[in-house]
């Protein structure tokens, strides 16, 4: 018992070292609780380096097989270590656009590394989430947690709504996934996914009636974190009305832990054929295809870059629930290569759009108007990710749609298969339309944008060197992805 | 063969790409350097398609091995990086670089932004060249797409007033052809057998598909059916076949002269290749049971595109919607599925590339001049009047241009035409007979344009005027020389390609 603890815990070493960096930080923000220069360096510097030893110790705990710890409610696999790797690399990100950013008062950094790396954890639980119990601490941590960062803007209304809004929301679904989970419970004995997956094999009549709704109502729980349709509707609201930062944050964490556990839960479950696997992949199917369509939909006649983004990131997670329709590694490997390019071009867009917002206090498209002829390069860059985001080759997004592409036409989902390909011409509308105001459109002023000092340019061109490789060789990654030798099948 | 041939595709697709990078590392202010540099790229490159032309062996069917070049990509996906040249695509190859060359030195007029417009118009002859030549269908459709980006940003920045418009509806319309195509890409490669699975162009074609049937919500398709369709439409909007081709008169009439250049002579040719080297040989039972529509379609594209043009007062309009009307030839030649039809239709995309792009060029050239393009103007006056007299070098290129793409017999435009009704007459008289038809507005629009413009009385605007200096005239001849040349002496071009189309008849006829 205590050695199968003990290496439980040594399987479990990212997530307490995520604890330690979070008990650091609140006790680094205590003693310091005054900012002065410098103090808030050591602050930043310990999140940093404690995140990158997350990282790091995540990737070296990478490995094909599945180990499951605490007495089988959490595993360990790939699909988790590489879901945990993204989360932590766009906290990172989160960390470093908040440093800079106008939008969180100054005061309130410390108590945003904090929150985060406390959704943080919320996610890797939930990625790695093996019975219903680890399922619902995970995405409660990860929501309770947000919805105080969601109203992080004091004094702005519309802050203090998506903080209400978001735990309005929350609390209904998470209420609606419990009724759920204590259903498929009472039906079947077990709150363990393993057994559970043995017993929906074997079903009767009886508690197919009472397990469809029931898993339904689960399904709801996770539909409102990835904000699926029609669970988005908190979603552009929250996005904007969060801070900048919090807003990137959103975009990357949240989804991915939720899609990866929507992965997980559908791989357990449904991977084989019966009439519950019918009725929840049809879920899939539809809310999929409806999530797409609304999110790029809606998109097109925002005004401010941000809903904007909101939106799209709508229609993205649209494409990455498809992945859950093909369960196993096909859809897993599908799934991460996404989330690896996603991870990248929502960083860089929201930089971006962030550097617009600290200069002028919105950031409305006409903002980047003749961007091109300010900050050529920068304008290159953005180009870049909005043409990867809409999937043109040869860049990391179309990479990552093709493959999402190609594992549904495999199972011979042609209608998803189309829907998914309209949707992209619908989004390259409005991606195209950033491109448009940057190059077609005449500046009104050269003046110069702080945030576009040269150590940020450099860090941008970094982190958009990914979106472009992964769109030409895009074998290089197969190695994080557990693609193992050469042959598909 | 010579040894060093195998390098040859190599060499011309990736120069241009040297021609970029080239561009970019100098500096923005030195702007002669760059058009020369550009010029003395795409005349390389123009080199080593002669010298191609030269190695060519004629008498060989199909992919020539010699110039082959393989290379894995992506494995674990089967995707390689695979060149290879045959009778179809060598005449498209030949034309994009004469093509380019001759676009750089009308190009040389261009002042804004220098250093972008080469750099993106070398970028788009290379991705072009990666059509034409690839044989891999995922590196295909990389470049297909590639292609758009920068289309889109030299529409939309070089243009005219309305261009950003006939940017994005440019870019959309034919990101939709892609994504079916895609849809269709995808799922002939899981279609070609668990292990075989391959975007081999190659590979795929001969008709493997033919019995092959899919499900959608309960109903059985024919496979090779339904992404036939597929595949057409995403051809269809580059060629660009009616109802598909709204985009074009906007593209057209807003492009710069050089991009409305490349654009009739080159990118539409794209998309009835894409017919020849994808859509006829992977689906031959589909291509053949579709054959009269696709001839409808040619036909509705030669009579209303005839019709249009003659509607137009804007002269490059005219011109664009001229295009359609002759691409619609080529439909219907395609749909012959004969030899001397096929023929016609490759035939006919080469002549229409070099006929098209000099009223393009010369309309280009006319406007530097007079800076609008109206036949009538608006309030109803005339726009240009009496340019003969005042023109005369001028006039007669122009004539040159007007009766080849009309078609008149000695110019080159004829022989084409006349090979793709002799091929499709036994097949389709009536539409033969009504495709006719279409030559005769043909002949009315541009007659009656020219009267409009080149005879009368010589407008007061017009007596300003200079006639064409030595540039224009230098890059005018070579096509000069190319739609005379052809139209008496058709052979360099039909030998290239007869024993590629007639192994692809060949195919085509046993269904």
């Amino acid at each position: 018992m205590v050695e199968s603890y003990i290496s439980s815990l040594s399987a479990y070493v990212p997530e307490l070292l995520a604890c330690l960096v979070m008990v650091g930080l609140v006790i680094l923000e205590a003693t310091y609780s005054k900012i002065e220069d410098g103090k808030r360096g050591l602050f930043n510097l310990f999140s940093l380096l404690g995140l990158l030893a997350v990282a790091i110790v995540l990737l070296l705990q990478k490995s094909n097989s599945a180990t499951t710890i605490f007495t089988g409610s959490m595993t360990i696999d790939l699909l988790a270590s590489m879901a945990k790797l993204v989360m932590v690399i766009g906290t990172i990100g989160a960390f470093y656009l908040s440093w800079g950013s106008k939008d969180i008062a100054d005061e309130q950094k410390g108590e945003f590394s904090i929150l985060a790396v406390g959704v943080l954890i919320g996610g890797m639980i939930l990625a790695s989430a093996n019975n219903m119990l680890m399922f619902y601490i995970g995405i409660e941590t990860l929501s309770i947690l947000s919805y105080a960062m969601a109203s992080f803007k004091k004094n702005d209304d519309r802050s203090a709504e998506a903080g209400l809004k978001y735990a309005l929301y929350g609390g209904i679904s998470a209420g609606l996934m419990l009724f759920g989970m204590s259903h498929i419970f009472g039906v079947l004995g077990t709150i363990q996914f393993s057994e559970i997956a043995m017993k929906v094999t074997e079903l009767q009549t009886q508690q197919l009636v009472i397990l469809i709704p029931a898993f339904l109502f689960f399904f709801v729980g996770i539909g409102y974190k990835i904000a699926c349709v029609p669970f988005h509707m908190w979603s552009p609201d929250v996005y904007e009305g969060s801070p900048l930062p919090v807003t990137a944050f959103f975009s990357i964490v949240p989804k991915v832990a939720g899609i990866a556990a929507l992965l997980r839960v559908t791989q357990l479950f449904f991977a084989h054929e019966s009439v519950l696997s019918h009725s929840w992949m049809a879920t899939i199917s539809v809310m999929a295809a409806l999530t797409m369509t609304v999110g790029n939909v809606s998109a097109i006649g925002q005004r401010s870059m941000k809903r904007m983004l909101a939106y799209s990131s709508i229609g993205h997670s649209g494409v990455l629930m498809l992945c859950a329709l093909v369960p196993g590694v096909e859809g897993q490997t599908a799934f991460l290569f996404y989330t690896f390019v996603y991870l990248f071009m929502t960083l860089l867009a929201f930089f971006m759009i962030s550097a617009m917002n600290d200069t002028y206090g919105n950031d409305y498209f006409e903002r980047f108007n003749g961007f091109a002829f300010r900050y050529p390069m920068m304008a290159i860059l953005l180009t870049v990710v909005m043409l990867s985001l809409a999937g043109i080759p040869p860049l990391g997004g179309f990479v990552a749609k093709f493959r999402v592409l190609s594992i549904i036409i495999e199972k011979k989902f042609f209608t998803l298969a189309i829907i998914t390909g309209i949707n992209s011409v619908i989004s390259l509308y409005y991606y195209l339309k950033v491109v448009r105001l940057m190059v077609f459109k005449p500046t009104e002023t050269m003046e110069e944008i702080k945030t576009l000092s040269y150590v940020n340019q450099l860090i941008y061109f970094i982190i958009a060197i990914p979106v472009v490789w992964l769109g030409i060789n895009w074998a290089s990654v197969n190695g994080l992805l557990g693609v193992v030798s050469q042959s598909h099948h | 063969m010579q040894a060093g041939s195998s390098q040859l595709l190599n060499w011309i697709l990736w120069m241009p790409m040297l021609g970029v990078l080239g561009v970019l590392l100098l500096p923005k202010d030195k702007k002669d350097w760059i058009r020369m540099w550009s010029l003395l790229n795409t005349a390389l490159t123009l080199v080593f398609s002669v010298v191609l032309y030269m190695k060519f062996d004629n008498t060989v069917p199909g992919m020539q091995s010699p110039f082959n070049v393989v290379i894995p990509w992506i494995e674990n996906f089967h995707i390689f990086y695979r060149l290879g040249v045959d009778g179809i695509s060598l005449p498209m190859v030949m034309l994009t670089s004469l093509l380019f060359m001759i676009c750089i030195l009308s190009s040389w007029t261009i002042e804004k932004s220098v250093k972008a417009y080469f750099a993106l118009f070398l970028f788009l002859q290379a991705c072009i060249y990666g059509v034409f030549l690839s044989l891999d269908f995922f590196l295909f459709y990389v470049f297909w797409e590639v292609m758009l980006i920068p289309m889109f940003f030299l529409i939309g920045i070089w243009g005219g007033e309305n261009r950003e418009y006939a940017a994005v509806k440019f870019f959309l319309y034919t990101f939709f052809g892609s994504i079916l195509m895609l849809v269709g890409m995808v799922a002939l490669y899981y279609a070609s057998g668990s292990n075989a699975e391959s975007f081999n162009i190659l590979a795929l074609s001969g008709g493997k598909f033919t019995s092959l049937t899919i499900n959608i919500f309960g109903s059985t398709f024919s496979f090779s059916k339904l992404f036939f369709v597929f595949m057409f439409i995403g051809f269809a909007i580059k060629v660009p076949v009616f109802p598909f081709h709204t985009w074009l008169p906007h593209a057209h009439v807003q492009a710069p002269t050089a991009i409305s250049v490349i654009l009739a002579g080159v990118l539409l040719k794209m998309g009835t290749y894409g017919f020849l080297r994808i859509a006829y040989p992977i689906f031959p039972e589909a291509s053949v049971h579709f054959s009269s529509a696709i001839a409808w379609l040619g036909l509705i594209n030669v009579i209303y595109g005839a019709l249009c043009a003659m509607a137009q007062t804007d002269v490059k309009k005219l011109i664009a919607y001229s295009s359609v009307s002759h691409m619609g030839f080529v439909m219907l030649g395609l749909a012959a599925m004969t030899v001397q039809g096929m023929n016609g239709a490759v035939l006919q995309m080469f002549n229409h590339g070099t006929s098209t792009a000099m009223m393009f060029l010369l309309i280009g050239v006319l406007y530097e001049r007079s800076h609008h393009r109206w036949i009538v103007r608006p309030d109803g006056t005339k726009g240009f009047g009496g340019l003969y007299t005042q023109l005369p070098r001028y006039s007669i290129i122009f004539i040159i241009a007007m009766f080849a793409s009309m078609g008149l017999p000695g110019l080159s435009g004829f022989i084409s035409e006349a090979l793709i009704f002799l091929g499709i007459y036994e097949r389709f008289t009536t539409i033969t007979v009504l495709a006719l038809f279409g030559l005769l507005i043909g002949a009315a629009y541009l007659l009656w344009m020219f009267k409009r413009m080149f005879f009368g009385e010589v407008i007061e605007e017009c007596k300003e005027y200079t006639d064409m200096n030595a540039r224009e005239i230098f890059y005018m001849l070579p096509l000069c020389a190319a739609v005379i040349i052809f139209g008496i002496y058709p052979a360099p071009v039909l030998n290239v390609m007869r024993a590629s189309v007639g192994q692809l008849v060949s195919l085509l006829s046993n269904y």
